[in-house]
Formats: structure tokens, sequence, C-alpha cells
């Protein structure tokens, strides 16, 4: 399937990249989404909207960047997403990609739960876990607000 | 925004199927019971607009190529 990205241009999608968001991300909605690998170097995929080309968002596997990160559901949404028995679950949070590296910031408070072409974006109830996390750490000052 | 005056204990239906009780106010306080369709997500205000402000901050991110940055990463250190 190809998409015309207004970021990529003309972009093919690998219909195993396709997840499906049933409740859409948090205010921003969407249903299906596809995880683009521009650089296959980076750590940094994009969620890319299969139904809008000029949406797209950053993601990377928090782990690699927060060592101590760690997700925790309330009962309910535990409930909800039935992930008892689920064993395979893809963790992503989105990233705030500013001008400058040390303006890039993770959001550790919702990350997004991949699992059988499904996707979740949930609110994380572990202690500590930051909504704009600097994801480098030779930056002394605060991100830009703007993002 | 419609108001509705309840007291502890009372409950307002919407739909068919989502039920908000009162179930206790203290000072400035209210606890409320929701009993809602498994599948649908409930959020806190505040944190809902919180997400969804990054999101949206995150989906103004630029589209050139995202740095490899594999040596700069915090991993290291945390």
């Amino acid at each position: 399937m190809m998409i015309e990205s207004s970021r990529f241009g003309r972009v093919e999608i690998d219909p195993e990249t396709v997840v499906e968001f049933p409740d859409g991300l948090i205010g921003l909605g969407g249903s299906r989404y596809a995880l683009l690998a521009r650089d296959p170097d980076s750590a940094f995929l994009w969620l890319h909207s299969i139904e809008d080309p000029s949406l797209a968002l950053p993601v990377t596997n928090p782990h690699r960047l927060f060592s101590d990160f760690k997700v925790e559901l309330a009962d309910d949404d535990g409930d909800r997403l039935g992930l008892d028995d689920v064993t395979a679950v893809s963790v992503y949070v989105t990233v705030c990609a500013g001008s400058a590296l040390e303006d890039f910031t993770a959001n550790l408070k919702a990350p997004i739960l991949i699992w059988s072409g499904r996707g979740h974006q949930v609110i994380n109830q572990a202690q500590g876990c930051e909504l704009r996390a600097r994801v480098f750490s030779d930056a002394g000052r605060e991100p830009e607000p703007a993002c | 925004m419609l108001r509705i005056t309840r007291r502890v204990g009372e409950r307002i239906i919407l739909g068919d199927n989502v039920i908000i009780e009162v179930t206790e106010i203290k000072g400035q306080s209210v606890r409320i019971g929701i009993e809602a369709p498994r599948s649908l997500p409930i959020y806190r205000e505040e944190i809902w607009l919180d997400v969804k402000r990054e999101n949206e901050a995150a989906a103004r991110s630029e589209g050139g190529k995202l740095p490899d940055v594999s040596a700069r990463l915090k991993g290291a250190g945390r």
C-alpha cells in the first residue's frame, strides 16, 4: 500500500507494520497507523497515520533510552485491554523532536502498547514517569515550551 | 453544559450503559463512581489534556531524518 505523506512524499507501507488503534491516540484520534522506519540505524520510528497524510509522530523504544522505565496500568485499564494473557507487547513512547537535540523529550506518562496488530495509548501509573522526559542527558536547560 | 443537582448515592445515566454516581462529598472533593462498558476509556481531564498536548507537540515534529544519536543516548548513564 502507498501513502502520500506530507513529510516524506510517496511511501510504501508494509501491511505488517500497520497497527489498528480502536480508541485512537489520546486527543488526536485516528484509527490506523503504520510504524515507519525511515532510517534503520535511528533510535526513532514514525507512527504515521494511514488516514491523514499530515499526521505522524516520532516514537522510540523507551527501554533503550530510559533503563529504569516501566509501565504500570490501572486495574481497569488492565481489564479493559485484556493484557493478562498476552506476552509479546511492544512498547513505544512518543517523542517531541525539537530543533536541537537538547530539546528532544519523550512522553513516558502515556506509552503506546502494541500487540497482535492493535495499539493502545495508556496512562502509565508508575511513579515518577515524566510527561516530558529529556532524551539526551547533556542538556542543562528546560525543554522549549513549544516542543 | 447541562447541570444537574444530585445527592450522595444518587446517579446519572448517560445513554443506556454509562452510570455515574456521587458516592461521597468531603469539603471541596466529590467522589464519583462510574460504571461504563469495559471498552470505554476513562480519563481524569487534566491528564487527558496533558497527553493530548504532548501528542500534538510530537505531531509537529519536522519530517527530516531524525538523528542517529546512539552515541549520545542517555541509556548508558541511567
